[in-house]
């Protein structure tokens, strides 16, 4: 089974000032979540967003000159490029800083769908008890959060969903196997949107979508995030052994509040991933993928149809179908996981057909349309009043007396994929079978001896020579857990490195 | 199709997600809402309470 994850960007806001300074509410909101002093433990050396999975290097980004002007004017702050991002790496494996100007949580890595769920909804505690606190120093509920994608002004911030996946499999093939894919996934994985936007411009009240990012799509293949931004973000930063692997990066998702969207969305992308590596995938290449994901975000009737290359028309449940059926004849019975994942994919397909009132409280699209509508009826307005749009970003609202979707689910109408106490664990633990789980190990018993983190390493003050755990090819759940082991036992971060090396020339 | 009145009680999958192995044994599985007849006055209450030009106000820089 392959490990996967999740980066949320949250929008910030302070309701108790005219201008809000995004730099400093998302820095302080971060730093909020510490009660001992700031310590930066991040590792840069390891990203390079330049590396383009086709197999070249791009020398720019098209954001780079925007994220220059802001560099430059980020300059005059009386903070430093790293008390800005505020990196913080938590005891459960997971990454929390200042990412864009966005509180930015990385979930550590999983490899089950119980536990990205549980992961994911402890992030939300964490942005949420980091607001709190900033709210109890300031004397008042100023800071709120979203877990949305857009402020309805043509400005997008991301879920990112990630996968690793084999570099044995050609990437061309993994471009035709899941760009049809994607397009369609809105349907089960998309979040709602009152409106109509574009990139840093305009936004047309008056019509419901099933998706806050289709707006954003702008090309099939680029390496860009901010601007120009891809159906399949084609970044090469594979964070493990670059030979063996690379991490599929996806931008195109929106963030889920409804547990079961986000344990389908990860679920059906996992099994599309098998079906693409077995080369079993449907070949549904459609002519125009980027007008295809906005012309069906657009028709919440779901009867849209979008052109084949081959000529034939399509409906976004119809492209669904296709995978599902792949799905069911390659891997039915593969494991208990995947066998979850088709019964509920092939029934929320269904229920999208014949009832889909059904899946409120399951799917994000759904739930928030079914609110809406009735908040319309109750109060005979249309979907051009503004009322819509703020309740539209009220729905992601974590503040728990506030939010709508939480206080659906606190009146017991929302389906739970976990219990309160599986987000309580994720909150204090990785998971045991990953190295999101050895990583929050360390960081839980040798806090003052990490000198930096990021997702393959991990280096350790103390020594004359570095003393590393290099982590790019630590994937096996039962090498995972002799590490875990050792770690657990030793005295010192040195012990456990030199027992480890130990272990693992003793195997070679 | 437009929903016009709350969702009545839904069952739940009959085979529950499978529970992931290690130290999260209890608990899984999707859980139908517990209750009923959903109590639609308080959603209402909270989203009558929503400022109108919320939205307007609210702006982002554009992130990733």
């Amino acid at each position: 089974m392959r490990l996967f994850g999740i980066e949320t960007e949250y929008g910030i806001t302070r309701e108790d000032l005219a201008d809000v300074d995004p730099v400093v509410e998302s820095m302080e909101l971060v730093r909020a979540h510490l009660t001992a002093s700031f310590e930066r433990r991040w590792d840069y050396a390891g990203e390079d967003p330049h590396e383009d999975a086709r197999g070249f290097r791009v020398s720019g980004l098209a954001q780079d000159r925007e994220e220059d002007d802001f560099a430059k004017l980020d300059a005059h702050r009386p903070f430093s490029f790293h008390e800005m991002k505020s990196d913080l790496v938590l005891p459960n494996g997971a990454r929390f800083y200042n990412d864009h100007t966005h509180p930015e949580y990385s979930t550590p890595e999983c490899r089950t769908l119980k536990d990205i769920v549980a992961h994911d909804r402890a992030g939300e505690y964490i942005v949420r008890r980091a607001a709190e606190r900033r709210n109890r120093t300031l004397g008042g509920t100023h800071v709120q959060l979203y877990k949305n994608n857009t402020d309805f002004h043509g400005h997008s911030y991301g879920c990112h969903d990630n996968y690793l996946v084999s570099r044995a499999v050609p990437f061309p093939r993994m471009v035709s196997g899941l760009l049809p894919f994607l397009v369609s996934r809105q349907v089960i994985a998309g979040s709602g949107k009152v409106g109509i936007e574009a990139q840093e411009s305009g936004f047309t009240p008056g019509r419901f979508q099933l998706s806050q990012r289709a707006d954003f799509m702008e090309t099939e293949l680029s390496v860009d995030t901010m601007h120009n931004r891809p159906i399949l973000n084609t970044r090469d930063e594979p964070h493990a052994d670059p030979k063996k692997f690379r991490r599929l990066h996806l931008i195109i998702g929106d963030a889920n509040m409804c547990e079961y969207a986000t344990a389908l969305k990860i679920g059906t992308t996992r099994l599309v991933l098998e079906l693409i590596e077995r080369d079993a995938a449907p070949l549904l290449e459609l002519e125009q993928p980027v007008a295809a994901v906005k012309q069906l975000s657009r028709d919440i009737d779901l009867k849209a149809m979008v052109r084949r290359k081959n000529g034939q028309g399509i409906s976004v449940l119809d492209i669904q179908d296709q995978y599902y059926q792949a799905a069911v004849r390659i891997l039915a019975g593969t494991d208990q996981e995947s066998d979850w994942i088709l019964k509920e994919w092939g029934e929320t397909l269904r229920l999208l057909r014949q009832d889909r009132g059904c899946l409120v409280g399951k799917l994000d699209w759904v739930t928030k349309l079914w609110l809406l509508e009735t908040f319309m009826q109750e109060e005979r307005v249309g979907w051009d009043d503004p009322w819509l749009t703020s309740l539209d970003l009220e729905y992601h609202n974590l503040d728990p007396k506030r939010g709508l979707y939480l206080g659906l689910e606190a009146e017991g109408n929302a389906w739970r994929m976990t219990t309160e106490a599986d987000v309580e664990r994720a909150l204090s633990a990785g998971p045991s079978d990953t190295r999101g789980g050895l990583r929050g190990l360390c960081i839980r018993r040798f806090p003052d001896q990490i000198k930096t983190m990021q997702w393959q390493r991990i280096q350790f003050s103390g020594g004359v020579r570095p003393l590393t755990l290099e982590m790019g090819d630590l994937f096996d759940p039962s090498a995972v857990a002799r590490c875990m082991d050792v770690f657990n036992a030793a005295e010192s971060p040195m012990d456990a490195l030199n027992e480890w090396k130990r272990r693992k020339d003793g195997q070679s | 199709m437009r929903y016009s009145s709350m969702p009545e009680r839904r069952e739940g999958p009959v085979n529950p997600m499978p529970k992931s192995p290690g130290p999260s044994e209890e608990g899984g599985g999707p859980r139908k809402p517990e209750s009923g007849s959903p109590e639609k006055d308080n959603l209402l209450k909270r989203m009558r309470k929503v400022d109108p030009k919320q939205a307007e106000r609210y702006r982002q820089r554009t992130g990733e």
